[in-house]
């Protein structure tokens, strides 16, 4: 058996507010540089938000902003890569800080995201698989389950993640064209498995997935740390 | 004059597209400060300068999607002329896998990194030589120290309390405790201590107590590839289960045919005959019947890939590099003669792509020429194990009829790591390199 690399786990319940854990997320990711801390995964919910990559077509929002603040969403410009997503309830979202050494390898990170999901969805009886004739991320047939977009540090520490639909409302995804793709769908595992998957029952299967595809031993990560994802709130 | 490319990301990414410039014609650089953002697939990244120096040239717009390895930028690092392409991810020769055993060991501090040969050391900007005697208010995070931190000052003696912190909010950072290390603040002593290494080689290091250079000895800075090299062999050393087997070959055959083709082998392809190619395709067969020599261990998953990427361990003048012969599996022996030559050839003139010195499916080390006779190499992770060929010597043998006779004999022997093999298989593997070499005729595989 080789030895797993120790990793803290960041899962902060509730709701987090997509800036605080978008600070909190890059502050962590500049100390893992300079190699402060140790591999850091984040697991959390966020309130409804659009996030849009860089190269996102501002076009591929279909709601006008004020349409979205009225349904308590929010938009943001982000700097990670792919087009527009959404993130809301239901949705369990994994960010892994990681140190990708002296040979970074961006695409063997994006088909561990998709690995990590496709085993918690096989554990809970969903067939899911990647698209590579489409796009990265995982999908049931045509429709996305589970949205991936990363960003790297100098090219040597990933930021941001993957986003799987449990028990999302799908109707805010009617307010972007998601990922760029006019023609496909998306789904949740709800939706797929036939009865009400929630993310406190997936969340302790994708952790445990996420600690073997990236090899780490994840311990809880020390107060202070975590604190770094309530702090703005108090600010 | 460094060229900074569109650096490769994996070897599926074939194209990137610059967001933005970070710097322009003209701006001074320092080493791991990033020049400009990309854009490929699903990853958005900064790409940091591998040198320091003045921004001359942008050679593409914003917006635009070239090949990985096209030149992007030009930044003149005072080293004259032109020439070396430089990517811009570190791609530290033989440097540990995508997956790092432990924070600590891994990528070198970028300002190490990036600079292939030793320049003074920049002073730290904030770092305080006065002892503050009482601690400054450093704002609300200052207290967070992290646990590499602490260890580290413990294992150095030094007291927190007297460092001012550099990070984040005033935070004290590994740079910090390294560089009270480097420069305790006692002022106006005589002696010129090392100069200070990033946190990979102090992490290599860290348990040898120190012995600074003194009178006939000669201080010299750890070299970037020395460093990747050691922190590399280190961590194969600690997370490997070596074993190691050997068996004798009679190469008479190869050697005779050696002896009457090189000159037209050398001819018609116009690279040296060497035995290394012979035995590399030997190899080759051998890691096909058995696959799992050619395997890593992913996490708890055994990779087996159904090509045989075959790295080739090269000494050159700044240390050891490993360039891979991809597709080793497709090539007949002329073919690996003359990727090894050429690879082999840009290594020593520094002149091989990050990509060239990754994804080693196996590896063969090949010390005979400087004239050893037996090896036992350190494997080079993630790979299964890693293949000595020692030198070829004259020696009297038992042959048929128990006579005695004079052959020419090697040892050739593997590394192998015992998590992933044993020595069953570790032994048919070499017994079948040793029955290809012993009975193949290489004459037709050369085109002889």
């Amino acid at each position: 058996m080789t030895e797993r690399r120790p990793a803290w786990l960041l899962a902060p319940p509730g709701l987090i507010d997509y800036d605080v854990a978008n600070d909190a997320m890059h502050a962590l990711a500049r100390r893992r540089l300079d190699d402060e801390i140790p591999d850091s995964v984040i697991v959390l919910q966020h309130p409804p938000v659009f996030t849009a990559g860089r190269r996102a077509a501002e076009e591929e929002l279909l709601w006008e902003e004020e349409t979205v603040t009225a349904r308590g969403g929010a938009v943001r410009r982000i700097d990670r890569g792919g087009s527009f997503t959404f993130h809301g309830p239901g949705q369990l979202v994994v960010y892994p800080i990681l140190g990708l050494g002296d040979r970074p390898d961006a695409a063997a990170h994006l088909r561990r995201l998709e690995e990590i999901a496709i085993r918690t969805c096989a554990d809970l009886g969903a067939t899911v698989d990647r698209r590579a004739d489409v796009q990265t991320g995982v999908w049931v047939g045509d429709e996305k389950i589970c949205a991936i977009g990363v960003r790297l540090l100098r090219t040597r520490v990933t930021l941001h993640g993957m986003a799987l639909n449990c028990d999302t409302d799908l109707a805010w995804f009617d307010g972007i064209v998601a990922c760029g793709l006019p023609d496909h769908g998306v789904t949740s595992l709800s939706r797929v498995i036939g009865r009400d998957v929630r993310v406190d029952e997936v969340a302790p299967i994708a952790i445990r997935h996420v600690a073997e595809v990236f090899g780490l031993r994840l311990t809880q990560a020390p107060d202070e740390i975590v604190r770094l994802f309530f702090a703005a709130a108090v600010a | 004059m460094t060229s900074i490319q569109m650096p490769q990301l994996g070897e599926t990414i074939v194209e990137g597209t610059i967001l933005k410039w970070l710097k322009s014609e003209g701006d001074q650089v320092k080493a791991d400060e990033p020049l400009f953002e990309i854009s490929t697939d699903k990853v958005d990244t900064e790409v940091p300068s591998p040198v320091a120096g003045t921004v001359t040239k942008l050679l593409v717009a914003e917006g635009a999607t070239v090949p990985v390895g096209t030149a992007v930028m030009e930044i003149d690092d005072g080293s004259g002329a032109g020439g070396n392409g430089a990517s811009a991810p570190a791609s530290a020769p033989a440097a540990a896998p995508a997956q790092p055993a432990t924070p600590a060991a891994e990528a070198p501090a970028p300002a190490e990194a990036a600079q292939p040969t030793p320049r003074p050391q920049q002073p730290a900007p904030a770092r305080t030589t006065a002892v503050p005697s009482t601690m400054p208010d450093r704002g609300p995070r200052s207290g967070i120290l992290s646990p590499i931190v602490r260890k580290l000052a413990r294992e150095r003696g030094i007291d927190l309390a007297t460092i001012a912190g550099t990070g984040d909010g005033g935070r004290i950072t590994k740079a910090d405790v390294l560089a009270a290390t480097a420069a305790p603040p006692a002022a106006g002593t005589t002696v010129t201590p090392l100069p200070s290494v990033g946190p990979a080689a102090a992490a290599v290091m860290v348990a040898a107590p120190s012995m600074p250079a003194g009178q006939g000895e000669e201080a010299q800075p750890i070299s970037h590839i020395r460093k990747a090299i050691a922190t590399h062999m280190l961590a194969s050393t600690q997370q490997t289960a070596r074993a190691w087997t050997m068996v004798e070959v009679n190469v008479d055959r190869l050697v005779h045919l050696r002896e009457e083709s090189k000159e037209k082998f050398q001819a018609n392809f116009g690279v040296k005959l060497t035995y290394l190619p012979m035995v590399t395709r030997a190899t080759i067969d051998a890691l096909q019947q058995f696959p799992l020599v050619n395997s890593r261990l992913d996490g708890e998953t055994i990779v087996t890939p159904r090509f045989v990427n075959m790295g080739i361990a090269v000494s050159y003048d700044a240390g050891l590099i490993v360039p891979v012969v991809k597709g080793a599996d497709g090539m007949n022996t002329v073919g690996i003669a003359r990727a090894i030559a050429d690879l082999a050839a840009r290594a020593r003139s520094h002149q091989l792509q990050p990509d060239e010195v990754q994804g080693a499916t196996f590896t063969i080390t090949n010390p005979g020429p400087y004239g050893s006779l037996l090896s036992v190499p350190i494997i080079n992770q993630p790979n299964a194990g890693i293949l000595s060929l020692d030198g070829i010597q004259k020696r009297p043998v038992v042959v048929e009829d128990d006579a005695i006779a004079v052959r020419s004999m090697v040892y050739i022997s593997m590394s192998w790591d015992h998590r992933l093999i044993d020595g069953e298989l570790a032994t048919r593997f070499l017994a079948r390199v040793k029955h290809n070499l012993e009975t193949w005729d290489f004459a037709e595989d050369l085109g002889l």
